[in-house]
């Protein structure tokens, strides 16, 4: 399984529903990836940081993660499930 | 930081001497005239917990280093100005009303730095004193009310020349131990929702007012002190055998309350001012100037409901293609957002003060207020236009539920034919609340008198305008000597 967490930028003005996203991306991904909130001192496989515009660069340097997978809007949600479908595969993670 | 749970049973453990409708109660918590006041400021609570919103509602305490409520922070960079604006357009888009813990965060800003510049000029101790304070504030996460706007009599007068010597909060008698204060603040947003009052002088003040160049803080059910709640438009809606629909927002509210101080005691490690009149004014124009950013972040995220309201509005009636329609929520978001864009201007243009929390741009600050006078009138007027009169002249609830009735209020003020009559009703009455009902202090005359009514911020303006500046680019331009 990879580790993964999440991180929430802002939300005074999203233009999706962020907790929504984040929900279907855990449940998509329930069979290769486990998701936490960030803990200090842990490393993660993935970080997936749910904006809720383009508004902000931020790319939480302080939480260490292998890959960073951002959205922005709604669709890019559906992307980044595939991406870390994919990221699944090519390691091979065992389930 | 407490969750919103914490929050709830902390204020049942405060005993207010709060007065409303001629009766005192006992349990404000559980009020149905108060509680939407309270579910707001507890939004404040609420919101930190989730991981959604931490970017915004939450900050590291440069006392501590812990992990703090925003409500409690002092600013450490503009990027937290900015934070502290986002996070109030936040809260106004999930209460649409007036969450009311914005103004002891502010006086918290504006008495941290100004008992700072105080002790430097006067060798006072206020700023040891005001630090002891808040740390207790962020360590307990407290709901902290700023108390500034005295009921000042005769506007002609200054402080010590009334005619009753209480028309403004002052020093009645000075002990070993601390000081008793007498007087009233008045337009006291969240204070029934707060454990703290900080209090400060409502003006600049001048030799002879040293009895009320005071600041402090102390409990909200300390000995002296006695709450009379301010009525609203419509409050009355919540006591009403069928009180959902007709409220229009069922959930939230805000309040004021009149707080008058009757010899209340005030402990000597809880001053932080007591008669260095010549800074009466710098707490003043601090916490006014925080204040009025503030108001560029609230009442913008209480637009965006409102806007999103009259949006659906247009819908439910089948209008929503009408040009001048389009174009009115065009003119009702610019307007927003305009707001919006003074509010982050003066926080990304703010300054280091010598105590290194961080004030805003004070010019723009009140430029920015200056607007909110004026904006939200010309959105509630459009989102009215748009509403229809429907939005007046629906029935009550109770005839909607009656079933003599139900049938005639369902077919009669039925809009398009796939949006239930009741959707359109809970639509109509949302917009009537924000902007003539209960919400409607909050958005409106709020608005216009909250931190400092439209001339406050013009004299402010002319202050900062740097008209010298203006005449020297002119003249150079012009080629004038």
């Amino acid at each position: 399984m990879l580790a993964c967490t999440v991180k929430f930028c802002g939300g005074c003005n999203p233009r999706y529903d962020r907790g929504e996203a984040y929900r279907r991306i855990c449940q998509a991904l329930s069979d290769v990836a486990r998701f936490s909130l960030p803990e200090e001192g842990k490393t993660y496989d993935v970080l997936v940081i749910l904006r809720g515009c383009t508004g902000c660069e931020y790319l939480y340097e302080d939480i260490p993660a292998e890959h960073r997978f951002v959205s922005v809007c709604a669709e890019d949600v559906d992307r980044i499930i595939h991406k870390i479908q994919t990221l699944s595969q090519t390691r091979g993670i065992d389930k | 930081m407490m969750t919103k749970d914490q929050y709830i049973e902390s204020l049942r453990k405060l005993h207010l001497n709060l007065w409303m409708f001629g009766k005192k109660i006992e349990n404000p918590v559980d009020d149905p005239v108060i509680r939407p006041s309270l579910n707001s400021f507890a939004a404040t609570y609420e919101l930190a917990e989730d991981p959604q919103y931490e970017d915004l509602m939450t900050a590291t305490s440069h006392i501590t280093g812990k992990k703090i409520n925003r409500f409690t922070h002092m600013h450490q960079s503009t990027d937290d100005l900015i934070k502290k604006v986002k996070m109030q357009r936040l809260l106004g888009q999930q209460t649409a009303a007036c969450f009311q813990r914005c103004v002891g965060m502010d006086a918290m800003n504006a008495v941290f730095s100004s008992t700072y510049e105080t002790d430097e000029a006067c060798g006072t101790h206020y700023h040891e004193n005001f630090v002891k304070f808040l740390t207790r504030v962020q360590e307990e996460d407290l709901a902290v009310d700023g108390a500034m706007t005295d009921v000042k009599g005769d506007r002609g007068l200054s402080p010590s020349k009334q005619a009753d010597p209480d028309l403004f909060l002052h020093v009645v008698e000075r002990t070993p131990d601390g000081v008793y204060v007498t007087g009233a603040k008045a337009h006291q947003t969240g204070f029934v929702n707060s454990h703290e009052v900080l209090v400060m002088p409502t003006i600049s003040m001048r030799e002879g007012d040293e009895d009320y160049a005071i600041s402090f803080a102390v409990p909200t059910d300390s000995e002296g002190i006695t709450l009379i709640y301010g009525r609203q438009s419509c409050d009355t809606r919540k006591l009403e055998e069928y009180n959902d629909i007709d409220v229009g927002n069922k959930v939230y509210g805000g309040h004021e309350v009149l707080v008058i101080f009757d010899r209340v005691f005030v402990p000597n490690d809880r001053i932080f001012l007591n008669g260095e009149v010549k800074f009466a004014g710098m707490i003043v124009e601090r916490f006014a100037g925080y204040h009025r950013q503030s108001y560029g972040g609230c009442k913008v995220g209480v637009g965006d409901v409102l806007i999103g309201a009259t949006a659906l509005a247009v819908e439910m009636a089948g209008a929503a293609k009408a040009s001048h329609v389009k174009d009115k929520l065009i003119e009702m978001t610019h307007l927003n957002e305009t707001l919006y864009c003074c509010g982050i201007a003066c926080s990304s243009q703010g300054a280091k003060t010598k105590s290194g929390n961080y004030l805003i741009d004070l010019l723009l600050a009140n430029v920015c207020k200056q607007n909110v006078t004026r904006f939200p009138y010309d959105i509630a007027r459009l989102a009215q236009d748009l509403a229809g009169g429907a939005m007046v002249t629906l029935p009550s609830e109770a005839d909607f539920r009656h079933p003599a009735l139900h049938d005639y209020i369902d077919k009669y003020f039925k809009g398009v034919a796939d949006v239930p009559t009741e959707d359109r009703m809970r639509i109509l009455r949302l917009i009537e609340n924000m902007t003539m009902g209960t919400a409607a202090v909050g958005y409106l005359p709020e608005s216009m008198h909250g931190a400092g009514s439209p001339q406050a911020q013009r004299i402010m303006i002319a202050r900062q305008s740097n008209m010298e500046m203006k005449k020297a680019l002119a003249k150079k331009i012009a080629r004038i000597d």
